[in-house]
């Protein structure tokens, strides 16, 4: 026995040195600085004039997790909206999870909250029953407002959107608006010799060509948003309505979703696409590859410079359109827009006050602030975009066609499913572009 | 004897009890099965709101592929999983009942993973592990001169990987039991064996197994129990936006369709179908677990 213990003592030693060099490497990066409390320069509002019910006081649980940045400056803004107006909130930050598992049980069973926010879509698709109508606040003209109705004040292009999803009633207010688009690196652009974004297909694989000259992958993917450059390319080839049907009616063997096989192939065969999109966890793909400035674009959302400051803050950001492809798609005017949103529980009895936080985060100050900290998109119309969405700016202005997440790509998990597959098996070499096609047509 | 005040002094201390045990579990069970034969969307949605769908949900499940292969997934995990770790979980104990020195490191060491959070635990293995080109299991094939990147959370190798890092976290746990089991046999039976010649083989398949018997049945239970839930975290780990074909076990289908997507948020919402998915996967675990204690019930040997 004492023979068999010398000889498996060193086996187990060796096993677990194995262990422990697996635990090794970097250090998971810490958590967003945050909002220093200041007082708010220009947003000042009258609790009387604006009729802010006396005695107020709000719940209000949010979708951010206390860590991250927008919810620090969320808890500062919540803080000195209290001293400006006397009306107590208490904010939850139950984190994206929490927020959708929690939320609606705890609004049907009658839970005192007042205020709550997630994803536009999902707070006036799966939230409806639970929304207060806003109609007149948004239209209305509060002290804080300089004389205009308040939705004046404001994005009007996402206000459009919270209204048609409302129904044509206001239901919500959007703030911490994004854009998907093509986000990236401008050094690795400008050492490539490519002097002006892609405007077209052409121009965009030259630009990777260039980019691979240099020794530069052009593109990368996580698995969580292979379904959305997939919706995105679709758009670009059949167009977004008949994008969305096929997607929604799962006519998956329509000639365009073999063309967007063939496009994506072509990325991947000409070694445009990341070798390792193929097995990217997220965020593997975003914070290894393209944060490490190995690889130039990812097309993604406007929140990737904030998701990557603390890898790496010295991303020089810029933003393209993903380009059109085909005649009948659709070209860089559309876009996957949205938000985050407040609504007010129709149950509350302070609507006014919790109208008034919602105008103290959405405009002046808060919003400028909210901004700034997250390197995030702005809600008032005179607010400053932060310059790392400088080109973002440009884009979401000219987005006339927005469209929904993922171009609806990701409304059907078993869809969804099998893109991330069959992409992935196209990236390993595996399948062509016809074997991704017909497994997808097999769903249809 | 008990008084009769005593009785119900009894009766009195276990109300808040009882009461706690029938509404956070034996109501959720109830609910559960009586709603998974009903269309219903949102899970908060009262009894009056659903529609009486019969075995629908059932059968609508397994004409959905993605279901389908976490069936399969979760049933791939079990058996190759569960081979896997009761070996090791056996080999380990084994070697640390031997007499090997450090007992209690090498004993903390290997259990070590189970106190670690499943989170923390799925980011070592896909940030550093797993990583093509650079990861530790990469650069282990390089060094063996294999062809690399293997892909080793891509389609092919994703549901492997997720094995091999899931049995990692249970090992510790069932090495502790077979080691208690083992602890029990007297020290005789093995002087007896040497004294009869016989090797360190002879001694584990002719009396360490036999004893042991009883602690194999309580660790498949174990494997199988916790498999259901465990599995979900690992899941999530591995495809935390989107499910994906090779890490989809049923829990995460479950919880994708009374929830909606994480990326999407339009995914229509089946809590019906979601508790016909819980009430599978429980009787899946029932039927498993029985299967095993029939299995080795046969020739429980007293200590």
């Amino acid at each position: 026995m004492k023979k068999a213990s010398r000889i498996l003592s060193p086996l187990l030693m060796l096993a677990m040195v194995f262990a422990l060099a697996a635990c090794g490497g970097d250090a998971a990066p810490p958590p967003s600085g945050g909002a220093a409390e200041q007082p708010p320069a220009t947003t000042a509002q009258d609790p009387q004039a604006d009729g802010i019910e006396e005695g107020a006081s709000l719940v209000y649980w949010s979708m951010w997790s206390e860590a991250e940045p927008q919810a620090i400056v969320l808890a500062a803004a919540a803080r000195a909206f209290t001293e400006a107006t006397g009306v107590p909130i208490t904010v939850n930050f139950n984190g994206r999870q929490g927020q959708r598992e929690g939320l609606a049980p705890a609004l049907s069973a009658g839970e005192a909250i007042d205020l709550f926010d997630e994803d536009i879509d999902r707070v006036t698709g799966q939230w409806a029953e639970h929304l207060l109508v806003l109609d007149d606040l948004i239209n209305g003209v509060f002290s804080d407002t300089d004389g205009q109705p308040f939705r004046r004040l404001v994005n009007n292009g996402l206000m459009n959107m919270a209204q048609e999803r409302g129904g044509g009633r206001f239901t919500v207010v959007p703030y911490q608006p994004f854009i998907f688009t093509t986000m990236f690196n401008k050094d690795l652009f400008e050492e490539a010799g490519i002097t002006s974004a892609p405007t077209n297909w052409n121009e965009f694989l030259e630009a990777c060509e260039r980019l691979m000259d240099i020794g530069i992958t052009p593109m990368t993917v996580d698995n969580a948003y292979i379904p959305a450059l997939f919706g995105y390319t679709l758009t670009r080839i059949v167009g977004v309505d008949r994008t969305l049907e096929i997607f929604a009616n799962t006519e998956l063997s329509d000639p365009g979703v073999l063309r967007t096989a063939e496009v994506l192939e072509e990325l991947i065969t000409r070694g445009f696409m990341s070798q390792r999109a193929a097995t990217n966890v997220f965020p593997e793909g975003q914070a290894a590859e393209f944060a490490m400035e190995t690889v130039a674009m990812y097309l993604n959302g406007s929140w990737l410079p904030n998701e990557l400051r603390e890898i790496n803050p010295d991303i020089n950001w810029g933003s393209f359109a993903w380009p059109s492809i085909d005649a009948g798609g659709a070209g860089t005017e559309a876009h996957n827009i949205g938000a985050q949103s407040f609504g007010i529980n129709r149950n509350t009895s302070y609507p006014n006050a919790a109208f008034a936080f919602i105008r103290w985060i959405t405009l002046g100050h808060w919003d400028q602030r909210l901004a700034d900290d997250t390197w995030g998109v702005p809600m008032a119309n005179d607010a400053v975009w932060p310059p790392q969405l400088a080109d973002a700016q440009a884009i979401f202005a000219a987005t006339t066609n927005p469209f929904p997440w993922a171009a609806g790509a990701e409304d059907d998990p078993n869809i969804t499913a099998a893109i991330i597959e069959g992409f992935q098996r196209m990236v390993a070499g595996t399948i062509n572009a016809q074997q991704f096609a017909d497994s997808l047509a097999a769903l249809s | 004897m008990v008084g009769r005040k005593n009785k119900r002094m009894i009766v009195l201390f276990l109300i808040p009890a009882i009461f706690i045990y029938v509404m956070v579990f034996i109501y959720p069970v109830f609910r559960t099965f009586i709603m998974s034969f009903f269309a219903v969307e949102a899970i908060e949605q009262p009894f009056y709101q659903w529609t009486f769908a019969g075995l629908d949900n059932y059968i609508g499940l397994f004409g959905i592929d993605l279901f389908n292969r976490s069936v399969t997934n979760y049933l791939t995990l079990w058996f190759v999983g569960g081979i896997a770790v009761l070996f090791l979980g056996m080999v380990y104990a084994v070697i640390l009942t031997s007499g090997v020195r450090l007992k209690r490191f090498w004993r903390a060491v290997i259990y070590l993973p189970n106190v670690i959070s499943a989170i923390a635990l799925g980011t070592m293995w896909i940030n550093y592990v797993f990583r093509d080109i650079d990861g530790l299991f990469d650069r282990a094939v390089n060094l063996m001169g294999g062809q690399t990147p293997v892909m080793w959370t891509g389609p092919y190798m994703g549901l492997w990987s997720l094995l091999i890092a899931y049995c990692f976290g249970m090992v510790g746990y069932i090495m502790l039991t077979f080691i208690s089991g083992i602890e029990k046999i007297s020290d005789e039976y093995y002087e007896s064996a040497s004294i009869e010649g016989a090797n360190i083989f002879h001694k584990f398949f002719f009396i360490t197994l036999p004893l042991i018997r009883g602690v194999v049945r309580s660790n498949i239970v174990i494997w199988t129990v916790s498999l259901g839930t465990g599995v979900f975290a690992w899941s999530f780990m591995f495809s935390p936006n989107n499910l994906t074909l090779p890490f989809t076990m049923p829990p995460n289908y479950m919880r994708e369709i009374i929830f909606g997507g994480r990326g999407s948020a339009v995914i229509q919402r089946d809590s019906g179908s979601a508790a016909a998915v819980g009430i599978l996967m429980a009787l899946l675990v029932v039927v498993i677990s029985v299967a095993a204690s029939l299995i080795t019930r046969r020739d429980d040997v007293e200590m």
